[in-house]
């Protein structure tokens, strides 16, 4: 009897467990949909539903970073007691992949942060030590930062230490520090306003900063628009890198024409017409690096720049290479606003994806290897207070198969994570680009079960059909797609094809027209008339 | 001399570009039917020419097809011609009747409809690299159309050649102050019908009480 109800409590628990645990399954399951409705744009640069690539997996304020630790007198990190326990309008943020840490320019509290790849703490930076006699701090002898605007993590080729580049804004200068341990930093070389004539500029306000293999530094200095500032590892400005041009307008046009009559008086008053400043910048493996610029404009939005500075997604050449939302000036209907394209942040991922960040709609754009649009994701919500919205993105960087997103506002990282959807784009995408059509037609078929007007899917398609020598699919596919070029290329094939099986028919019509046409000229010429009935009829 | 049934006749203008219409006029010939036809035919080569041009050279693929602005195109646009030639050829001294104009300039518009149909057919067999072949047939038709077009008008109104290019010019003035004015006619005819209709919404709601 006992035992029984001891059994019987012990089911009971069990089914209750069970309950509770298919309760919290169901739950997880019910995942709240996306705040944002996923769209692409098709052939005619429409806007066009399409599923979501990323979901929002959470996000991390300063208490899940362990920023506390700050705080705690007995931890190794402390500062004091009354130091920020959050982000405060934090600008950049870095992956090293290298290590697997998160860098953040903390810029409201004037710091550098260091996270492990779970986002908890591991070290932080308020000042260097070295040689410097900018913004010293009087206690520790450390020159403290003042908001650093952006920072660039790597292992130096020539000592072989970590070192991080920073753009220390407000003390205008840039540091290359070495890390020497989880608080301290080393400035090896400081960066200032360069005293040479080519910088006119007044002021030394560096932005972002970048240094490639050979340890040149670029940086973006707030109003110089004749492009990157660059220096030579020792420390001197060797000059400009990569400037944007002028967007052709037709208040430019019609200036250029009035400066050709204007007296030089009159030209003085002018507005000069200058380039935009770009905004960010990246730098993939093989070493270009990416631009993105912040101001609404077609030219130069987004550039991939040779070591040389030369924009290598150059549409005046030619090519029709887009970014952002293609439509200037999206009208909101719900909050009466209308947004206009500011590409914030460019970043380029380990998988040769590239993230490209809106401020104004808090979107992000990705696009594969080849500038092509694989699909957007993220929101800027006016209420702000819904998981997955932003409301200044400030930053983003690609880790494996997700995303993160910086708010300088909420003070938090969002965290995106690839949907299945995702997971066969970037598949066939990567696929697609190494010309291995054939192994991507798989996921390009998942893909189109998800999304039937993906319009790369068609054309990935096509290629493929096109490589086993399957025409007609492939000038369906291309046709679907509405790929003119590929079609064309396609039909060439297709026509060759058909000639060479229908050779012999060919040959019999045309043997068969030369000889009525010599039957005819012969009966014509003996007078003959085979449709004699006709002729008498009509006299 | 001359004794051509009414195609006959079309085809004998056509290949006689100087003289052509002026025997077409000496016989006292044409056919206005035909005319109406051509009409017609030019409307369908303006659609051939958008939906059934091979696929890698059809430049007006749309998502959605509207075939109103090309009805408007082909038959508005022939007959605002034809009536602003013939209100033109008062002020010019032409001799020309509207029949008469109706039936030349449809006339002179076969070689581009042919040649609209022959460079469409070979769409549907070239590829890009070979695009020449279309465009040459395409302007072939233009060019021949418009040496008949000229050729009809200094017959048809018994012009010089200089007045009869200054002719057209007006007439293209002509019909942009026609289709001007059509627009205004029927812009106001909906202002009046709103109008009534107000009225009458306002009357029936007044009796429903």
């Amino acid at each position: 009897m006992r035992i029984n109800r001891i059994k019987n409590s012990a089911k009971k628990l069990l089914i209750l467990s069970t309950a509770a645990a298919a309760s919290l399954a169901m739950s997880l399951t019910a995942f709240a949909d996306e705040p944002y409705n996923s769209y692409s744009y098709d052939t005619w640069d429409e806007p066009i539903p399409s599923q979501s690539g990323y979901r929002v997996e959470r996000t991390i304020n300063g208490d899940g970073m362990d920023l506390q630790r700050l705080t705690d007198p007995s931890d190794p990190l402390f500062v004091s007691e009354d130091a920020a326990v959050g982000l405060s309008g934090a600008r950049d943020m870095f992956y090293d992949e290298e290590r697997e840490e998160f860098w953040i320019a903390d810029t409201g509290n004037s710091r550098v942060l260091r996270f492990n790849k779970d986002f908890q703490l591991i070290g932080r930076y308020y000042g260097a030590d070295g040689e410097s006699e900018i913004n010293i701090d009087e206690t520790t002898g450390l020159s403290n930062f003042m908001e650093p605007g952006g920072l660039f993590v790597t292992t130096s080729p020539s000592t072989g230490d970590l070192t991080v580049y920073l753009a220390d804004t407000e003390n205008a200068r840039a540091l290359r520090l070495k890390i020497v341990s989880e608080t301290e930093a080393e400035i090896v070389t400081e960066f200032t306003r360069p005293d040479n004539g080519l910088y006119s500029n007044e002021t030394f306000m560096p932005n972002k900063i970048l240094a490639d293999n050979a340890e040149n530094v670029y940086v973006v200095v707030r109003s110089v628009n004749s492009g990157a500032v660059q220096f030579s590892s020792d420390g001197s400005f060797t000059g400009y890198y990569g400037a944007n041009r002028v967007q052709v307008t037709a208040a430019v046009i019609a200036q250029n024409l009035w400066r050709k009559i204007a007296s030089n008086e009159q030209i003085e008053g002018m507005r000069r017409n200058v380039p935009v400043e770009y905004a960010n910048f990246d730098m993939d493996d093989d070493g270009f690096i990416y631009t993105v610029t912040e101001t609404n404009v077609e030219t130069d939005a987004v550039k991939k720049l040779n070591p040389a500075g030369y924009n290598i997604w150059d549409n005046s050449v030619g090519d029709k290479y887009e970014f952002g939302d293609i439509i200037s000036g999206l009208y909101d209907a719900t909050t009466n606003t209308s947004y206009s394209t500011r590409l914030t942040d460019i970043d380029i991922g380990a998988n040769g994806l590239m993230n490209v960040l809106d401020y104004e709609t808090g979107r992000v754009f990705q696009y594969d290897r080849n500038a092509r649009l694989i699909c957007i994701f993220s929101t800027k919500n006016s209420t702000s207070d819904q998981k997955g919205t932003v409301t200044s993105p400030n930053a983003i960087e690609t880790v494996g198969r997700r995303v993160f997103l910086l708010d300088g506002t909420k003070n938090d990282v969002t965290i995106f994570v690839e949907t299945a959807f995702g997971a066969y784009l970037h598949n066939a995408f990567e696929l697609y680009d190494q010309g291995r059509y054939t192994d991507a037609v798989a996921d390009w078929k998942e893909v189109i079960k998800r999304d039937g007007c993906y319009t790369m899917a068609y054309i990935g398609l096509g290629k493929a059909a096109l490589n086993n020598e399957e025409f007609t699919e492939a000038l369906d596919y291309f046709k679907t797609a509405y790929d003119q070029d590929d079609y064309d290329k396609a039909f060439k094939y297709a026509r060759d094809d058909f000639m060479r099986e229908n050779f012999t028919a060919f040959v019999i019509v045309i043997l068969v027209l030369i000889v009525l046409l010599i039957v005819r000229a012969v009966l014509k010429k003996k007078g003959i008339k085979l449709i004699k009935k006709k002729a008498k009829e009509a006299e | 001399m001359y004794e051509f049934t009414t195609l006959g006749w079309l085809k004998h203008v056509i290949f006689h570009p100087v003289e052509g219409f002026e025997d077409l006029r000496w016989k006292k010939q044409g056919s206005l039917k035909l005319s109406m036809l051509i009409v017609l035919l030019l409307f369908i080569e303006m659609v051939a020419e958008r939906r059934l041009m091979g696929f890698q050279f059809n430049m007006a693929y749309t998502k959605v097809f509207n075939v109103v602005p090309l009805l408007v195109q082909s038959v508005v646009y022939f007959f605002t011609w034809v009536i602003g030639n013939w209100a033109l050829c008062t002020l010019f001294d032409g001799e020309g009747t509207l029949k008469k104009i109706c039936i030349y300039s449809a006339y002179a518009l076969v070689p581009y409809i042919v040649c609209g149909f022959i460079s469409v057919f070979f769409s549907n067999f070239l590829v890009q690299d070979e695009a020449i072949w279309v465009n040459a047939i395409y302007y072939l038709g233009i060019g021949w159309s418009v040496v008949l077009m000229i050729q009809a008008m200094k017959a048809c109104h018994q012009y010089t050649f200089t007045k009869t290019i200054i002719s057209m010019i007006f007439t293209l003035v002509a019909m942009l102050l026609i289709l001007f004015l059509a627009i205004l006619l029927l812009s106001l005819f909906q202002q009046l019908y709103v109008f009534g209709y107000s009225i009458y919404t306002e009357i029936a709601y007044r009796i429903r009480g």
